[in-house]
């Protein structure tokens, strides 16, 4: 044993003395074991000063040994793993650990905002409200980085994170949470029945308390029977065990949320190991065996450090073999002080005195006094003395006068609360049991059951009885044959809980909530300042709003507010606590989803190529699409999208159009189906043949357009807008199996089978010849406007062409299968260079479309009609249609809605801004005055000035008027006229050449 | 002529396949695949067309049926992926389209998916990361079938009859995403990769 750990016991507990392991805390070197947690090593150095509190920068040592701890929170490792607020109790020990106090300046020893302490009178609850109101403007320059820097909670690091995490899910038919004595007996009887069983634990060891206590099982150490029971359940190939994992969340049909830290433990995770990994776990019947968390008492200077829960007391000694203290003081309400003081004394810690605030101290406390040499006291303890750790207690006995006890330990127990958080996230309210002084789990979830001390069941006997009955009954839920086995004999242990929230007798401040610094007196001046619900005090006070999520507070405050306001406890009720149980990193949460793999990405068959030609890319949605192809020397995306609409208009240009959604639609009716859900007809269309279409939703607002080719009677083929593939889909989908199931439709999504690039301008068809195969007749007789065919290229690869312009150019567009997309636009721009084509992105797309007028996402945007967008011909009148009924409602046909029209600037060099406001021109800038928008502009190299698009009121009588396009984000006020929303070649001349 | 095959074989394939890793995960091509869907009432006739063509009897629950050179996935309620070695069924679309003809629609799907398989004794710990369905042995047996998705990319997987092979399909464009996660996932047991 190292010289340093001056009160670790010899021969006691379950540390591994051949793994001696070196960490530093504060800078300075400890020695501890495997087996040890921060917490534990650093007792067993005589390190009792851990941190400084969050508010008063009060001095904190240890409290607990578990999940609940509020007081020792540390900042765990250097540099980019730097980790603020863990929790000592819960960090494994392991070389080279470092951890540093929190919340202290310039040392934990003599920290120089402890004076806040002694400005508490500011600092009372509220204050956030009271004191930084004034003036408002300081609030973010001075107040908030003030309060900050002082109130901090740990520095995280400013690095990225190094580690990977990792997320999965898992299915079992009975999760059992929590692996102590109730847990391990559900999951050894649903596992011996053939069931699949996970078991969580958020401790590194399964066990629970076991591992703390001293009785026998089976007449041996408890520790023994675990060790042989996790035997067991790891021979078992169904059964998972899952330590280092909190199941923290329960959600709907039997999903759990857990996160399990892989490589907490370690310096620094293995290749290829995550730091921490979400499970998903789908359980068919779930085990709740969470235990119970023991309460503090609220008395003076309950904080300071020395002052532990009589739980943790015991861990320290048993578990971790660590003497927690030499004199000790035990104040309790419960027959734990029994256990307390005789596992103290068995290891040579004196137990001065024993302070039971029962009326009257039970036989068993009595019995415990005498064997151990303890003064018995009936009565309280009123405050715990001593600056930065305890010297002693002030006694106050229920008869007779105060007198102090010298002691550096005072063990606390002040009853129980059963872990019942996981019953409550699907709106279970735990009920209030008055013998227990607790409250219990009122329903829970469907499938779940509560064993052990998580329902109130303290013991051990009754605990193992109860696992045993709850893995039988889950296991037979799940469709097993399961029996309930001969339970291990423990011996019965008793309580006799009484309540003792609060000691009035206390002189100094008594601390209800530690991790965020609120007192009881905080609680009283809420109530005086009439905020009486549990919900209002809660956030008045910041109580139980900590990281800890008030653990081993909350229970205690509403105590206290119900004795405050003469209610019950019950009719007082308790907060909802809500997922999660305990904190989780937002890194388990993104998993692998960070970086570039935030989402999933799209890509289309060109985009190697593309970026081989130093494309700049645009998402759109989730693809990644080229927006323009910049060349040297130009000095702006401008030049470079003139430059591409140009040579485009000029030659030819080649874009992917892949993205676009591809349907293939057939069967006998399919020609009626599309009747039924475009507004235009398409049974008349004729093979080989292609047409626009326009589909509106039931309300009879535009859904989506595209064009739709024949290339049989019974074989169409859709496209969409690339942003509506998704949802056009789901609408045909439901469109065939909820309104027309009659009809012989059959449709696949052939948006990813095809490679499609559109081909257009002038020179596009002497281009498209060089590749197609004979004997195919790309003339403008054999192959005239919206004709489609199936051909093939390039020496019988599969293709299909189609005679479409989005450009307003002569134009193609040819798919073939998505293999060959990126060997098809190499040829393609092989075969363009003789005639100057070049390829072009979204940014020129939408040029070229604005210029023509054709419609796109900011006009079809879910408000407008297809009258609004100048397309209300296209509706056909000889048939019904999805939305024909709802777009002839008064408001859709008012004619004073804002309808398609193009703007040109007055000044001809004055730039437009897509989402200006149109304004009347002498009308004042008012939203009484608004009477549309401009929903996309472009500069227009064919008319060398900017043009709009835009949807205006009464729009058809108001040509060649000139409005204002009022633009308050950017400052842009413009005069326009009101135009032909066609700004090049409006006689379609190009098109058909 | 002989009527029997010889079929070449590619030695890292084959080292592959022999790994001793926990996990291997393989691009897999060189299929064509069409979707079939049943025109409406034909669905006995296709399944006895079917049948009587391959010899693969057409699954109305989500697995999958191998015959001599053909496999059905199912894929949807009277729908299934029909799968063929691409090298001896080049125009495979188009054959079925005119063997099931008024029985089914065919559509050509070989491009729209991109295919990986994944085998080892850590194959469903790796999928576990991504695909939110339950693929113990006792759930997802030898032969089935889901359309679910991985890391939020839709897939069409199946395990096969013949080996602990699970091959996933998911669409083509979005294999980057798709690879980046699967190997991602797999990294922590040191995967075999190969095409």
């Amino acid at each position: 044993m190292s010289a340093s750990q001056t009160n670790r016991i010899t021969g006691k507990g379950l540390i591994d003395r051949r793994k001696p392991l070196r960490f530093t805390f504060d800078g300075k070197s400890y020695d501890g074991f495997q087996g040890d947690t921060l917490a534990s090593a650093l007792l067993a150095n005589g390190v009792v000063l851990t941190g400084r509190s969050f508010k008063y920068h009060r001095a904190r040592g240890i409290l607990s040994a578990g999940s609940e701890e509020p007081n020792a929170i540390v900042e765990l490792r250097a540099g980019a793993r730097r980790e603020p607020n863990t929790r000592a109790t819960m960090i494994e020990l392991f070389p080279g650990l470092e951890a540093h106090s929190q919340n202290r300046w310039p040392s934990l020893k003599y920290d120089v905002l402890s004076i806040n302490s002694l400005l508490s009178p500011v600092f009372v609850a509220g204050f956030y409200y009271k004191t930084f109101m004034w003036p408002s403007a300081m609030w973010e320059k001075l107040y908030e980085p003030m309060i900050r820097r002082a109130a901090g909670l740990g520095r995280a690091s400013d690095e990225a994170d190094p580690d990977t995490y990792d997320k999965s899910n898992a299915f079992c038919d009975v999760l059992v949470v929590g692996g102590g004595a109730a847990g391990l007996m559900a999951a050894l009887t649903a596992g011996r029945a053939g069931a699949r069983v996970i078991v969580c634990d958020e401790h590194f060891d399964l066990g629970g308390r076991l591992l703390s206590e001293t009785q026998l099982v089976d007449g041996k150490p408890a520790h023994d029977w675990v060790r042989a029971a996790v035997a067991e359940l790891r021979a078992m190939p169904e059964v998972q065990i899952l330590t280092r994992t909190s199941v923290f969340g329960a959600y709907d049909t039997g999903t759990f949320a857990a996160v399990e830290r892989v490589a907490d433990h370690l310096p620094k995770p293995g290749v290829h190991q995550p730091r921490q990994r979400l499970w998903r776990i789908i359980a068919k019947q779930c085990v709740l065996a969470a235990g119970a968390t023991e309460r503090p008492i609220v008395f003076g200077n309950n904080d300071l450090p020395g002052v532990m829960l009589a739980s943790a007391v015991r861990t320290y000694i048993n578990r971790f073999g660590v003497m927690p203290g030499k004199t000790a003081v035990i104040f309790a309400n419960n027959d734990e002080a029994a256990t307390t003081a005789r596992d103290l004394a068995t290891v040579g810690v004196r137990v001065a005195a024993i302070v039971d605030s029962r009326p009257q101290p039970s036989a068993a406390v009595r019995d415990a006094a005498k064997t151990t040499g303890a003064r018995l006291v009936s009565g309280v303890v009123a405050d715990a003395k001593g600056r930065i750790a305890v010297k002693g207690a002030r006694i106050v006995p229920a008869a007779g006068e105060a007198f102090d006890v010298s002691c550096d330990l005072i063990a606390v127990s002040g009853g129980y609360n059963p872990n019942v958080q996981l019953t409550t996230h699907q709106n279970g309210r735990p009920q209030w049991n008055e013998t227990l002084a607790a409250f219990l789990p009122g329903s829970s979830p469907k499938g779940m059951t509560v064993v052990g001390s998580a329902k109130g069941t303290f013991s051990l006997p009754d605990c193992l009885a109860e696992g045993a009955q709850a893995g039988a009954a889950a296991a037979t839920a799940a469709g097993f044959s399961a029996h309930v086995p001969q339970v291990p004999k423990a011996e019965a242990e008793s309580y006799g809980v009484v309540p003792m929230w609060r000691v009035k007798e206390a002189k100094h401040k008594a601390f209800v909530d530690f991790q965020n610094d609120v007192a009881a007196s905080d609680i009283d001046l809420a109530e005086r300042e009439g905020y009486r619900s549990v919900e209002h005090v809660k956030r008045y006070t910041t109580l139980g709003m900590a990281t800890d999520q008030g653990k081993t507070a909350n229970v205690n405050g509403l105590a206290i507010l119900a004795a405050l306001t003469g209610k019950s406890i019950p009719e007082t009720g308790i907060t909802s606590a809500r997922p999660p149980y305990s904190p989780v990193s937002i890194g388990a949460l993104a998993g692998h989803h960070r970086g570039k793999e935030f989402k999933a990405t799209r890509l289309p068959p060109s985009y190697y190529w593309a970026k081989e030609q130093g494309a700049v890319m645009v998402e759109a949605g989730l693809w990644m699409r080229p927006q323009y192809f910049p060349r040297a020397g130009e000095t702006d995306w401008l030049e470079t999208v003139t430059r591409e609409v140009k040579t485009t208009r000029s030659a030819a240009g080649i874009c992917d159009v892949s993205t676009l959604g591809k349907i293939e639609i057939q069967g006998a009716d399919a020609g009626t189906f599309l009747d039924r859900v475009y507004i235009n007809m398409f049974s008349t269309l004729g093979v080989g043949k292609a047409r626009y279409g326009m589909m509106l939703r039931e309300d009879g607002i535009v859904l989506d357009d595209g064009t739709t080719a024949r290339f049989a009677q019974d074989r169409f083929f859709m496209t969409t807008t690339t942003v509506n593939a998704v949802k056009v889909m789901q609408h045909l989908e439901f469109c065939h199996q909820w309104h027309w199931p009659e009809l012989d439709v059959q449709m696949a999504s052939a948006t990813d089978q095809w490679a499609q690039y559109s081909v257009a301008g002038p020179r596009s068809r002497e281009l498209l010849a060089k590749l197609v195969d004979a004997p195919f007749d790309i003339s403008n007789e054999g192959f005239p406007y919206m004709a489609v065919a199936e051909i093939t290229v390039c020496n019988g690869i599969r293709a299909r062409i189609y005679r479409l312009s989005f450009s307003g150019e002569l134009a193609y567009e040819i798919g073939v299968p998505a293999r060959y997309g990126d060997s098809l636009i190499r040829a393609l721009m092989a075969a363009g260079q003789e005639f100057g084509a070049l390829c072009y992105g979204t940014e020129a797309l939408g040029v070229m479309r604005i210029e023509k007028g054709h419609v796109g996402g900011p006009e079809i945007n879910g408000t407008t009609t297809a009258a609004d967008l100048g397309l209300g011909k296209m509706a056909s009148t000889k048939k019904d249609f999805i939305g024909r009924v709802l777009a002839g409602r008064e408001g859709l046909k008012d004619p004073s809605r804002p309808a398609l029209v193009g703007f040109r600037p007055v000044d001809r060099s004055a730039r437009l801004r897509s989402g200006s406001h149109l304004l009347p021109k002498d009308a004042g800038n008012f939203a009484s005055n608004d009477q549309g928008y401009l929903t996309s502009v472009a500069y227009s190299p064919m008319n060398g000035h900017w043009v709009g698009l835009g949807l205006l009121s009464n729009a058809a009588s108001r040509m060649g008027e000139i409005v204002r396009a009022y633009d308050p984000v950017r400052n842009g006020d413009t005069l326009v006229e009101v135009v032909s929303p066609v700004f090049f070649d409006p006689e379609g001349e190009r098109l058909r050449v | 002529m002989s009527s029997l095959t010889l079929t070449p074989t590619n030695a890292l394939a084959s080292a592959l396949n022999s790994s001793r890793s926990s996990v291997a995960i393989a691009v897999l091509d060189g299929l064509s695949i069409a979707h079939v869907a049943a025109r409406k009432g034909q669905s006995a006739a296709l399944a006895a067309r079917v049948k009587e063509l391959f010899g693969v009897t057409l699954s109305q629950t989500p697995r999958i049926a191998t015959g001599s050179n053909v496999s059905f996935v199912w894929a949807g309620p009277d729908q299934w992926l029909a799968m063929a070695r691409a090298d001896t069924n080049p125009d495979f679309e188009r054959d079925l389209r005119g063997k099931l003809e008024g029985l089914a629609s065919v559509a050509d799907q070989t491009d729209a998916r991109a295919l990986a398989t994944v085998r080892g004794p850590n194959a469903r710990h790796v999928l576990a990361k991504g695909v939110p369905i339950d693929l113990h042995p006792k759930a997802f047996p030898a032969g089935s079938a889901a359309i679910t998705h991985a890391s939020h990319i839709g897939v069409l997987m199946w395990l096969s009859e013949a080996d602990d092979t699970f091959t996933l399909a998911c669409p083509r464009s979005y294999a980057s995403s798709f690879w980046n996660w699967l190997t991602e996932s797999a990294v922590e047991f040191s995967p075999a990769v190969g095409e």
